[in-house]
């Protein structure tokens, strides 16, 4: 149907689907209006400080509070004896663990929570932390992972010292948490054994943070007369929150309302529940009065969701033309002291499996171990770090080590091992279903903008002068959207997510999702799904998410979920309103439904144009009353959405860099990001996102990383040794786009905003390490800083003029 | 957090003068900015403090101290530490082998192996400082060293002495507290002066 002009105005003026229309909620954050965490002031409100452990392993001989308490405005010292009583000095982890609220008899790593010092103000609660006299018999720590299973290694979790597992299966070891695998172990090692050519490299994706701008926090506030307790805090995913908070303090669920405001980024770090939000719930339970607690930023950094930790190994067998026809891949994964990495129930290694990439692997077999060490727990953070990020990472070095042994060309291996565009949907071998790709035309695109050809001639020319310029290629397919809640879940709740949608009499809507933003501008996305879908202007429709009291149940917004879930939620609630819609509308204009047809923002007679009835006129009906017999008032919607299957985004990127080889300085010259989403629901928010991801793959990549000494202590959590990079250091990005749809999406979209943190950082290791390819360099482990870079000239011997 | 240092300082005594000095922790104490001995426990075992002050906070570390291995024929000995700051928030440990060397012209020198490690706070925010600092403080504590030895081997070569005498200098110069931002100050003072040398090397 050749659509009218007026139907293209009218369809513009919606800024809906593809529209890149200035977000909504700008307009307060430019203005300094937002509301942040600790911008929420109740009255009567007392402040709670931490005081943490020094030690990476202690054990705690007693604690002194006298001095503390001394100190004016001072009025309470938590410590783990007073949370006994109410049985929460432990808590369950997102990761079927237990975790320590504050540390009972002993500490398991550096900056531990010991006890709060709650007071009238923000200064004497700190005074009084420094008061705090805890006196510790120092233990000996495991830093490094390969030793915690050693067999005289020191126990961390005395706690579970003697259970058989922790949720995960059958330990070995009383600092093993579980050893997951997937795929044909049989199969894939007898295609090793046989295979012309076979690559082994270790990989190391090290602990990195992805340092939100905005530390995590939280206000709680007990009713006493009431019974009512109300939490706004910085969480990902409050919903999941408050469920936790009633399991643990027997409150009933609906006297807890969890309010998420406004959200400096997450990234993942505002997932898990931390103990600071139970002992400042805690404690107002107690006290009937509400406690604010805010996390300095060392305390974010030390202490809250890290990432990665991965100590790789990965392995391909090929033929001589370089055609993968097995993988193995392993990992030790460094949980820390307690596994509060996000997984659900049946995949601890979270979505690892995906590590066959991109590309056509017949036999694939992977393993990972989780240990105990004595570091901070989280791991579940960073802009994907369901073991995506590591999973790529493995396979798009992997690939680029394959090519470097056989001689073949980077980009030419890829093209000989992709998924052929006619055959997805595909099936991996470790049992993903890809729903779409077409990873040769946009490779292809992207290698043409560059001009790779002319990059590698010059690259040559270089490299006979002795000059370092890298290449980098990365062709990655991310995982997200979880997800299926026959596969994923959290503590048992299925990761499905809902959108609760009401027109009002005037035409414009409001609806509520179980979704959280925390900058990835839901306000407007959500909007223009909706406004598309009904046909009322994306101006009109209200978006609210993260108060409990008000939205309906969802898994919140992590893993590039909401697009996929949220979004897909927020399509089909609207579309039940358009099928009510549709029944008003024939009734209205004396037609049978099914001779009515849909155009923008009205339902129009099939051939009789001029005869028609606009939402906005169907939504005023709804609520007047001149309806088909037997229909109840009102034009709401409500859909609970549970994916029948992730969504697969894919991209293919192009890095090049110049290394000094002198000072070790990597520029990155040029970076070329072609992304495929799907249907793009606002363009302008994609490229926002992939600007932001490949600023943070950027991150870790050239200068992110936590490092301890032998000891377990932090060397490096304050914001004077963790890199952020600024505008300064920044490169410019370069980004395009394909469109595949996902086939099982109402609308077709996929999550986007993880797809350039996972493929950037291969990339730019990718670009690093073929700098050095020529000189028999086959990898260098992240952060790929000058210093390091210069250590690798330096042992090539290529340093000196 | 551990570093090793290894330093020697030239003395302006006899060795015997030196190695008598040095046996006396009480007054090897003294010469250590910062630092005093507040308790004996036993025949080499004492407890003491060092206080280090930073701009208005002051930092207190307690903890106690052993000599063992006293070697009179080698004059060389060991002595070990171990201590915490008030509030628990970090702890540092050090095992240190001293030696007294003869050196040309009846002189001595003072030679240190030492192990110094530091955990919790002072690991996590000082550890990129440690050898620096280490080394300040060692140079501040060797001319105490010096200066005490010196004022010893005077006391004794002037008419009338008597053994007795060698407990005077107990009451050091260098009690004080450790100033860290006088510290620092030596610190930047001589990485100019080492980088300006350089520059004209």
């Amino acid at each position: 149907m050749a659509a009218s002009s007026d139907a293209l105005e009218r369809d513009a003026k919606l800024q809906g689907v593809g529209s890149s229309r200035l977000r909504k909620e700008d307009a307060r954050f430019i203005r300094g209006k937002g509301t942040y965490i600790d911008d929420i002031k109740l009255p009567g409100m007392l402040f709670g400080a931490i005081v943490r452990s020094p030690y990476a392993h202690a054990r705690i001989k007693s604690i002194d509070k006298t001095k503390a308490l001394a100190v004016p405005g001072v009025v309470a010292v938590l410590v783990a004896d007073d949370l006994k009583p109410v049985k929460l000095h432990w808590m369950p982890t997102i990761g079927g663990d237990v975790q320590a609220v504050l540390a009972d008899k002993k500490v398991c790593f550096q900056m531990q929570e010991v006890a709060m010092v709650i007071a009238s103000d923000r200064y004497s609660a700190a005074d009084g932390a420094d008061l705090v006299e805890v006196e510790y018999e120092e233990l000996p720590a495991i830093v490094d992972p390969h030793k915690a299973l050693l067999p005289d290694a020191p126990i961390i979790r005395e706690d579970i010292a003697d259970k058989d597992e922790v949720g995960h299966g059958k330990r070995t070891h009383p600092n093993h948490i579980f050893t997951w695998e997937a795929g044909d172990k049989a199969g894939t090692d007898a295609v090793f054994a046989s295979a012309a050519v076979t690559v082994r490299e270790e990989i190391l994706n090290p602990r990195v943070h992805p340092c939100p701008l905005e530390t995590c926090g939280c206000v709680a506030s007990f009713d006493k007369v009431t019974g009512q307790l109300t939490v706004y805090i910085t969480s990902q995913a409050p919903h999941l929150v408050r469920t936790v908070v009633a399991m643990l303090s027997g409150i009933p669920e609906s006297k807890i309302r969890i309010v998420g405001g406004d959200i400096g980024g997450g990234f993942g770090n505002k997932v898990p529940i931390y103990p600071g939000y139970v002992v400042a719930i805690v404690a107002s339970i107690v006290t009937g009065v509400p406690i604010k607690w805010i996390e300095s930023r060392i305390e974010n950094i030390s202490t809250t969701g890290f990432a990665r930790d991965y100590h790789g190994i990965g392995e391909l067998a090929a033929d001589k033309d370089g055609r993968i026809k097995a993988l193995r891949f392993t990992a030790l994964a460094d949980h820390g002291a307690f596994n509060s990495h996000v997984s659900a129930t049946k995949l601890p290694a979270g979505l690892f499996s995906i590590c066959t990439g991109s590309y056509d692997i017949p036999k694939a077999y992977c393993r990972v171990d989780a240990v105990y060490t004595n570091k901070a727990p989280g791991g579940v953070a960073y802009r994907c770090s369901l073991r995506v990020t590591e999973a790529v990472y493995l396979i798009e070095r992997m690939v680029d080590v394959l090519a470097q042994k056989l001689g073949i060309d980077k980009a030419e291996i890829r093209r000989r091992n992709f998924v052929k565009a006619d055959k997805f949907p595909y099936t991996t071998s470790l049992g993903w279903t890809l729903d779409s790709g077409n990873y040769q035309v946009a490779l292809d695109k992207v290698l043409k903008a560059v001009d790779y050809e002319g990059l590698r001639r010059e690259q040559a020319a270089k490299r006979a002068k002795g000059e370092l310029m890298g290449i980098g290629v990365c062709t990655f397919t991310e995982i997200v959207g979880a997800g299926p809640t026959k596969v994923c879940d959290i503590l048992g709740i299925g990761l499905f997510d809902s959108c609760d949608i009401r027109v009002n009499p005037t035409g414009s809507a409001i609806a509520r999702l179980g979704t959280m933003s925390q900058g990835q501008g839901h306000a407007t996305t959500y909007a223009q799904i909706i406004a598309t879908e009904l046909g009322l202007s994306s101006d009109d429709v209200q978006i609210e998410e993260g108060d409990t009291d008000k939205a309906p149940y969802g898994a919140g917004t992590w893993g590039s979920r909401s697009t996929p879930v949220g979004g897909a939620a927020a399509a089909l609630a609207a579309r039940k309103i358009r099928a009510k819609a549709q029944k008003i509308a024939a009734h209205l204009l004396e037609v049978g439904e099914g001779d009515l047809e849909w155009e923008v923002d009205r339902f129009k007679v099939k051939g009789n144009p001029a005869q028609a009835k606009t939402m906005k006129e169907i939504a005023l009906t709804a609520h007047t009353g001149n309806l088909p017999a037997g229909m109840e008032p009102g034009l709401d919607g409500t859909e609970y959405y549970d994916p029948p299957n992730l969504t697969y985004p894919f991209g293919a990127y192009v890095c090049v860099v110049d290394i000094d080889r002198f000072t070790g300085e990597t520029k990155v010259r040029r970076f070329y990001a072609l992304d495929d989403c799907g249907t793009r629901i606002n363009p302008m928010i994609i490229e926002g996102q992939i600007h932001g991801g490949l600023t943070e793959a950027f991150a870790v990549a050239f200068g992110q990383a936590i490092p301890f000494d032998e000891n377990g202590n932090h060397l490096g959590n304050s914001l004077m040794d963790y890199f952020l990079p600024t505008a300064v250091e920044t490169p410019h990005w370069e980004t395009d786009h394909t469109v595949t749809p996902s086939p099982h999406h109402p609308i077709g979209a996929k999550g986007v905003a993880e797809s350039p943190h996972v493929g950037g950082i291969p990339c730019f290791s990718n670009a690093v390490v073929d700098a050095f390819a020529h000189l028999g360099v086959t990898h260098m482990d992240m952060p790929h800083t000058a210093y390091r870079v210069w250590q690798q000239c330096k042992a090539l011997g290529i340093n000196k003029r | 957090m551990t570093i090793q240092i290894e330093k020697t300082y030239p003395m302006p005594c006899s060795p015997e003068i030196a190695w008598e000095f040095l046996q006396n922790l009480e007054a090897v104490a003294g010469c250590m900015p910062g630092a005093k001995i507040t308790e004996r426990l036993g025949a080499n075992r004492y407890k003491g403090t060092v206080t280090a002050r930073v701009g208005p906070a002051t930092m207190s570390f307690r903890g106690e101290v052993e000599l063992q291995d006293v070697d009179p024929a080698a004059r060389s000995l060991r002595l070990l530490g171990k201590g915490t700051d008030s509030t628990g928030t970090s702890a540092a440990a050090l095992s240190l082998r001293a030696r007294i060397d003869a050196a040309a012209g009846g002189l001595c020198a003072l030679s240190g192996t030492s192990e110094v490690s530091v955990s919790g706070k002072a690991a996590t925010f000082g550890g990129r400082m440690m050898n620096t600092v280490a080394e300040q403080i060692l140079q501040q504590f060797a001319d105490n060293f010096a200066a005490q030895v010196s004022a010893l081997q005077a006391q004794r070569a002037a008419p009338g002495s008597g053994a007795g005498a060698s407990a005077a200098p107990t009451a050091a110069a260098g009690a004080r507290e450790l100033n860290v931002l006088a510290l620092a100050w030596a610190i930047f003072r001589n990485w100019l002066r080492r980088f300006f040398s350089r520059k004209s090397a």
